[in-house]
């Protein structure tokens, strides 16, 4: 069966879309990527779209959804290396892809997920001394 | 204007991918900039999937207009029921539960013209993008280009994909059905190749038997001339030490005297071991004689007595010789059978350091008499007791080492027990002491009429259920027979393998008991040839042997394994639960009176289970009689229709109900004149007014198994 790989690099998944994806495997995507998260324990997934020339309706409302079922397994999503036209294509068609971060390239959303990760824990710190 | 180029149909997911494909390639070949054909590429596949989702399918036709307002046109038709709530999407109210609500609404902000009809029938979206600003309008040429490039490189639809797949399937269906036949090639070869081999190992086999037997004569030979060689020298030895010690030839010194002394000693062991040595040879050999005469035991054993009492240690072991008197007189060789004894009575003293040896004889079934030689002596352990029987074999023991003996006895007791058409057995706890048997047959038969009476016994006896029994020791069949009287098993007994194959041949025995350890080959072989044989690899083989084999046994097919020896009630459990698989025996009531069948129907209810059939009237009877072929009847004598005696002599003058078992239930007394010619047509009388309710019921069982049909042991209670 096509599936589209999950690969590990040190707290983060990497998911690169190459292939234009039909709406099963996007599913499938959604159920296989938050259950390496649940089992790896990962603080951020980087999506790599940037193979991918056309988002639609379905693909970006997947899009959504694996950023907000990630954060509520405690990881940041960040989607990278989308096209202009399909950045064009996204805003026309209507969506906004609310609460999903993006960055250009995946070089500057792993700084991206790496200052995130970095805030929290220091977070989490100052929520020690609190108590 | 327009014109065709292109329709996609989509019957499944992967199709929507494949009409987003397409509409980006067009818009491609058609010179839209990028943007632009990602903004086509998106609103085909929001408005396919539409199509896909609520419709369950539909078409996406490409489609060029030409004219005033050229431009790309997209229509996609879908199947279903329409689109609901229309005007609710197009003005942006519609929640959608699948995209973001934003499908038709955002494809028609992507493209520059969009139209919806929706019928009950289906709905029809029509899309066109105009063509690209500045662009000169698509002429012929340019039209056909863009044909033949999409006809060249269409993406792969789902069915094509299928076709690829079969196609792949197909061929590796052809590999496999190749390999397959290679296999079964190899196969047949190979089995060819191995029954070569054993054809050849069988011959060799053959060969060597051949060589045995040979070898076996000369041996035979070799033995009988030796000894006549030996004897004659021996004989001078004997005679002339005799002369010196005697004085005859002048007188010795003490010294001399001595030393001749232990020179006779020797001679003398020494012609005892060559006369067993020729005697065993002439048996072997078959020249033995067999010099039938009449004698009488008692006389055999006070002989006995007289020979034997010198080689006991005198007030430490005692030789009782049991009364003989109640047997009948013998009709064979009295020197064998003396010689057998004697060997069992040396050879008891040999081993018997204190105690006593017994002596006796009881009469034995089918014409034998049983001679038993018992003492308490060392005894032998089971792994030992058959190899004491074969030549030049003693047992390894301290007190062994101390006797001397030829080992020649025992074998030839066997050897002349079985000449005299019986045979030899032992029976032994070791430290306890032993009994060997020796079991003759009253009468001597030549060989030849012996055979004969063999196969009598394996005469079936309806409605007795035939068991085959494989065991060469006589005495052990005897045991078996003795368990299974009146138990409705017969048994059918078979000394060798050949024997038991031929009873199989004519005879298919409800179950087998067989002994592996035998003589004559070994009872595994049968065991393994009756499980590969169509027509008896459901009869069920009890294994029995004196070494464990238990799992040697199960694992070759046999029904259960048991050491020797076997008791009665193992013997009868194992055949009674075959029995209990069986379909019920018939039993027909033959009697007028409706309560005195109510009456024997519960008597024989309570003795196992049976299938009841009544019958009013001595007509009734005998038609019932002849139609269900019972197991047993129960016969009333007085009837008003024809008197029970009459109902007897049409049933036993008819074919099919001759062989029914009969037992007569009267209430009248009968006189000894009508007895006289009831008793040999009928299995038992019963009297109606049997005594207490457990005379009746023993009297019940007894005529059951007189009928010869099974009792279930436990009864209905159990």
């Amino acid at each position: 069966m096509e599936r589209i790989p999950i690969l590990r690099m040190g707290g983060f998944l990497l998911v690169t879309i190459q292939v234009d994806m039909h709406d099963r495997l996007v599913t499938t995507l959604q159920d296989e990527l938050t259950t390496m998260i649940a089992q790896t324990g990962a603080h951020g997934v980087l999506i790599d779209i940037s193979s991918l020339d056309m988002v639609d309706s379905f693909i970006g409302r997947m899009i959504g959804d694996i950023a907000g079922m990630s954060r509520v397994l405690d990881a940041e999503t960040v989607v990278v290396g989308m096209r202009p036209a399909v950045a064009i294509t996204l805003v026309e068609l209507g969506l906004s892809l609310a609460g999903v971060r993006t960055a250009l390239d995946v070089e500057k959303g792993m700084g991206l997920l790496r200052a995130a990760t970095r805030r929290r824990l220091a977070e989490a710190d100052d929520g020690g001394v609190e108590r | 204007m327009s014109l065709p180029l292109l329709t996609v149909e989509i019957r499944l997911e992967p199709d929507v991918v494949s009409a987003r494909q397409r509409a980006r390639q067009i818009a491609g070949l058609l010179g839209y900039p990028p943007l632009d054909q990602t903004r086509i590429a998106t609103a085909v596949s929001e408005i396919a999937r539409n199509a896909f989702q609520y419709a369950g399918g539909g078409t996406v036709e490409f489609r060029v207009e030409t004219g005033a307002s050229p431009g790309m046109l997209i229509r996609v038709r879908e199947r279903g029921p329409g689109i609901r709530d229309l005007q609710a999407i197009l003005d942006g109210r519609y929640d959608s539960p699948t995209g973001l609500g934003v499908g038709i609404l955002g494809a028609k902000r992507l493209m520059d013209r969009f139209e919806i009809e929706s019928t009950d029938r289906g709905a029809a979206v029509t899309m066109i993008k105009d063509s690209p600003r500045g662009r000169a309008p698509w002429g012929q040429a340019e039209m056909a280009r863009v044909s033949a490039e999409l006809a060249r490189n269409a993406p792969l639809g789902l069915q094509e994909e299928l076709l690829i797949q079969n196609q792949e399937l197909l061929r590796t269906l052809q590999e496999l059905r190749e390999r397959q036949a290679e296999l079964a090639e190899l196969h047949a070869r190979e089995l060819e190749e191995t029954n070569r081999g054993v054809v050849a190992l069988y011959s060799e086999l053959d060969e060597n038997a051949k060589d045995l037997r040979r070898i076996s004569e000369l041996k035979s030979r070799f033995l009988s001339n030796m000894s006549h060689e030996f004897r004659s020298p021996l004989n001078t030895i004997l005679s002339m030490s005799g002369f010196l010690l005697d004085g005859s030839s002048g007188r010795l010194t003490a010294e001399q005297e001595t030393e001749v002394g232990f020179i006779r000693k020797a001679a003398e062991s020494l012609t005892a071991l060559v006369n067993d040595l020729l005697d065993l040879a002439k048996v072997e050999a078959g020249k033995a004689v067999v010099r039938v005469e009449t004698f009488d035991v008692a006389d055999l054993f006070e002989t006995l007595r007289g020979t034997t009492r010198p080689l006991l240690a005198p007030g430490v072991v005692l030789l009782i010789v049991d009364e003989a008197a109640g047997l009948p007189p013998l009709r064979t060789d009295e020197g064998k059978v003396a010689q057998i004894l004697r060997n069992f009575l040396s050879n008891a003293a040999k081993f018997t350091e204190r105690g006593e040896i017994r002596l006796g004889a009881k009469v034995g079934p089918g014409g034998t008499v049983v001679f038993t030689v018992s003492d308490t002596g060392i005894g032998i352990a089971p792994a030992d007791q058959r190899r004491v029987f074969e030549e030049f074999n003693q047992v390894d023991g301290p007190v062994q080492k101390r006797v001397k003996g030829t080992g020649l006895g025992l074998p030839l007791s066997r050897k002349l027990a079985e000449l005299l058409g019986g045979g030899v057995s032992v029976r032994s706890d070791p430290g306890a002491g032993s009994t060997f048997f020796a079991v003759i047959p009253r009468s001597y038969k030549e060989p030849d009429e012996g055979d004969v009476k063999h196969e009598d016994t394996w005469r079936t006896a309806p409605p007795r259920r035939p068991v085959l029994v494989v065991e060469d020791d006589p005495v052990d069949l005897l045991l078996y027979e003795n368990h299974l009287r009146g138990s409705g098993f017969q048994v059918l007994p078979a000394r060798s393998l050949d024997e038991a194959r031929r009873v199989l041949d004519r005879v298919r025995p409800v179950a087998v008991l067989l002994d592996v350890v035998l003589d004559a080959g070994s009872g595994w072989s049968l065991l393994a040839e009756m499980k590969g044989s169509e027509a008896n690899r459901e009869v069920p083989i009890f294994v029995v042997s004196v070494l464990d084999g238990r799992e040697r046994a199960m694992g070759l097919g046999a029904a259960d394994f048991h050491l020797k020896p076997i008791g009665r009630d193992w013997l009868l459990g194992r055949l009674e639960a075959l029995g209990a698989a069986r379909p019920l025996d018939t039993i027909l009531i033959i009697d007028d009176e409706e309560a005195d069948r109510y009456a024997l129907k519960g008597l024989l209810n309570a003795q196992g289970r049976f299938a009841i059939v009544e019958a009013p009237s001595g007509e009734e009877g005998l038609r019932r009689a002849r139609a269900e072929r019972p197991d047993a009847i129960f016969l009333d004598l007085f009837m008003p229709d024809m008197t029970g005696f009459e109902v007897l002599e049409r049933l036993k003058s008819d074919e099919g109900t001759r062989d029914i078992p009969v037992v007569l239930n009267t209430s009248g007394v009968l006189d000894d004149r009508d007895l006289g010619r009831l008793a040999p047509k009928t299995a038992m009388i019963l009297s109606k007014s049997a005594g207490t309710a457990e005379e009746a019921s023993a009297t019940i069982r007894e005529a059951l198994a007189n009928a010869g049909l099974n009792l279930d042991p436990a009864g209905p209670e159990g």
